[in-house]
């Protein structure tokens, strides 16, 4: 299986601005960040609130620029492509986001918002524009007859599905798909996943699932990364395979079950994510680690690996 | 200690809220679940006696609360039982703090308003209740202001507050959907533990399957404003009668072997304005028959577990 997407040493950093009386501080949003996404496969990406999981997408389209790293897309190197290339090639990687109410123009109908890939990319629709729309709105389980309506007349999870026929427009490979479900109903979200589904097995997609709802990426997703603080801390390459880094166990020790015969006392992970700026030197998760030992004080760990898949941890378990 | 049968509610001419039905005893978790638009905060409204505020009334049914009847409820008396004996947690802390107060004086003001503490008696309950909700340093935290705090602290500020006055019942709606999943898992694992502690009663509005499961003893599902099925967590899991809430479990990823996929539910949820007539569930029903499009069925009550479907039970 070839490698649709790869990632080497990818990092982004923010800095704020310093003032008479504050220093200029650096915060690492994505901190040498390497990995692989075959074709075909469904990557998941989860991790907390500000763990850097929308900033990696972001730089994956290359919608920011990475502050060090390289991305190969089909074999070519991202980084060195001008931005009439890149417009080209960004056809076919496409983004879906987490709101569906702020995604589309409020001011456009749904037949605009689906045809807003061509007008950027200035190409003609093939069959036309109207035939287009039809094809996609089809394509995306909405009837065609709500091409004219605008966005506040139809609901959420068609709003998704308007989102995902918009990023289909241009026959990418790549879906990135950061938080997709994150603002529906569960009745919804099953439809969409379902629609997910059927799309990757008809057209063969590749997706970057980002989410952090660790019980629908474990349904969902081949593969799933877990990122803290910015980082990769592990890896595993399949759904059933038991984790070894501290974080991602405690992760999933305070992800509720959604079965209450499988009812556990929660151990959640006290203390809260430290500040992403001006990282102390060794691993990120040291203070609120149970495994921590010295080394972790000074050293960060890097991805190496262990029982088989890559771990980030002097002491994995 | 609450009791809510048939209630029913309208805005002018709308009607969205109708034939809920559902009871809470003190130390139980009762879950209300139910897609967006369902009913849920509308019906812990109701309870707070807060729908006059939105020109809505009650226009049916009955609410009582430890013996006492709340819907025909004058205002000054209600006024004392909220905050009081009954506590509310919102989904966005932001609504119960004051963004200008010091956290200390807003939970202190709870304590005072209803429970007639001096200053210094209010300072020591309050210092008490954000140490059991481990919060750390509560003593300097109440010399903090709202901003100078995390999201899933000023959860449990509110949470704090809704406290205060040593409540009988909370009702919490949607406590923790803002919120970051470890985060979550630490303010819902609290909630639990102070209705083990406390003896509460707890009323838990959410439309995540996973906390139901993980916390609820008991639950009522809401469907297009009705009150559908409710019973013993279990029972609703694994053994659900009403065709609606068997299909909302099929959309939980949970249980699932290699090859399985979830099931989804076709169509849409409908909204007030275009309720249909009979059970409002009998567009999107595989069961449905002709009765379904005309009557609307009762729920029917057997032991601890309640129903309204004509064709309540066996799969499709
Ligand atoms: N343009 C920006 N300027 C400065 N900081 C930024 C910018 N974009 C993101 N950040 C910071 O980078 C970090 C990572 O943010 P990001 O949005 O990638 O997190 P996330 O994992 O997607 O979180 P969530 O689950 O909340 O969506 C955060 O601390 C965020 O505040
Ligand atoms: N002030 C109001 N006037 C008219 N209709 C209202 C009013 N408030 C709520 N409704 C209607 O009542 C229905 C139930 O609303 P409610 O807020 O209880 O839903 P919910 O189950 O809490 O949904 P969510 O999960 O989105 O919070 C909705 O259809 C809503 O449009
Ligand atoms: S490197 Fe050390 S502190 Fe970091 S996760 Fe591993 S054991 Fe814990
Ligand atoms: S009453 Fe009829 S339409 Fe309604 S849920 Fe039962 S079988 Fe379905
Ligand atoms: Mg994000
Ligand atoms: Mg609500």
């Amino acid at each position: 299986m070839s490698n649709l997407l790869e990632v080497s040493n990818l990092s982004k950093t923010f800095s704020s601005s310093g003032g008479p009386f504050r220093r200029a501080r650096t915060m690492h949003a994505v901190n040498d960040v390497s990995f692989d996404l075959p074709k075909g496969r469904v990557v998941g990406v989860v991790g907390e609130s500000g763990c850097g999981k929308s900033t990696l997408a972001r730089l994956i389209l290359r919608l920011i620029e990475p502050t060090k790293g390289t991305l190969r897309f089909d074999g070519e190197d991202l980084r060195a492509k001008t931005s009439a290339q890149m417009r080209d090639l960004r056809a076919h990687m496409q983004m879906v986001f987490q709101d569906p109410y702020s995604a589309i123009d409020p001011r456009y109908t749904i037949e605009r918002a689906v045809l807003e890939p061509f007008i950027v990319q200035g190409v003609k629709p093939s069959g036309g524009g109207a035939a287009q729309v039809e094809d996609l709105l089809n394509m995306v389980g909405l009837n065609p007859g709500l091409a004219d309506r605008f966005p506040h007349q139809i609901s959420g999870g068609q709003k998704q599905r308007v989102g995902i026929a918009r990023a289909l427009a241009l026959r990418p490979s790549l879906l990135v798909l950061d938080e997709p479900t994150a603002s529906l109903d569960v009745s919804v979200q099953a439809q969409i996943i379902g629609l997910l589904e059927q799309l990757r097995d008809e057209l063969g997609l590749t997706y970057l699932f980002i989410s952090h709802d660790l019980s629908l990426v474990q349904y969902f997703c081949d593969e799933i990364l877990v990122m803290y603080l910015g980082r990769v801390v592990e890896v595993l390459p399949d759904t059933n395979r038991q984790a070894c880094h501290p974080y991602t166990i405690t992760l999933m020790n305070s992800t509720f079950v959604p079965d209450p015969k499988q009812r556990r006392v929660i151990r959640p992970l006290e203390g809260e994510v430290p500040s992403p700026f001006d990282l102390k030197p060794g691993c990120a998760f040291a203070d609120r680690c149970p495994q921590v030992n010295e080394i972790c004080r000074t050293e960060t760990p890097e991805l190496s690996k262990h029982s088989g898949h890559l771990v980030a941890c002097h002491n994995p378990i | 200690m609450l009791e809510v049968k048939d209630l029913a509610v309208a805005f002018g001419s709308v009607a969205p809220l109708s034939g809920v039905t559902f009871s809470l005893a003190k130390g139980e978790t009762l879950g209300i679940v139910g897609e967006s638009g369902s009913g849920k905060s509308l019906t812990a409204m109701s309870i707070m006696g807060l729908l006059s505020m939105s020109d809505g009334r009650v226009t049916a049914g009955s609410i009582v609360f430890d013996g006492q009847e709340l819907t025909t409820l004058a205002e000054p008396a209600y006024c004392k039982l909220r905050g009081g004996r009954i506590g509310l947690i919102t989904q966005n802390p932001m609504t119960s703090l004051d963004p200008l107060k010091k956290i200390g004086t807003q939970v202190d003001s709870v304590a005072i308003l209803h429970l007639g503490m001096s200053k210094k008696a209010a300072r020591a309950n309050t210092v008490d209740i954000l140490a059991t909700l481990r919060i750390p340093e509560p003593a300097l935290i109440c010399e903090r202001y709202p901003h100078q705090m995390s999201g899933g602290m000023k959860q449990r500020i509110v949470i704090a507050m809704a406290l205060a006055a040593d409540p009988d019942l909370l009702i919490a709606d949607e406590p923790t959907t803002a919120l970051d999943v470890t985060v979550q898992a630490q303010i819902i694992r609290l909630l639990d533990d102070l209705v083990k502690q406390r003896d509460l009663a707890l009323l838990l509005i959410t439309h995540d399957m996973s906390v139901v499961a993980q916390t609820c003893d008991k639950v009522v599902v809401m469907y297009a404003g009705r009150a559908i099925e409710q019973g013993p967590v279990l029972e609703i899991f694994d053994d659900p009668q009403h065709p609606y809430t068997q299909a909302l479990v099929g959309c939980i990823p949970r249980d699932l072997g290699d090859g399985e996929k979830l099931t989804s539910i076709p169509g849409t949820v409908p909204t007030v304005l275009n309720y249909p007539s009979g059970c409002k569930f009998h567009p999107r029903c595989a069961r449905n028959q002709d009765i379904c499009t005309t009557e609307q069925p009762e729920l029917v009550r057997n032991g601890d577990s309640a129903v309204a479907c004509h064709f309540a039970g066996a799969s499709t």
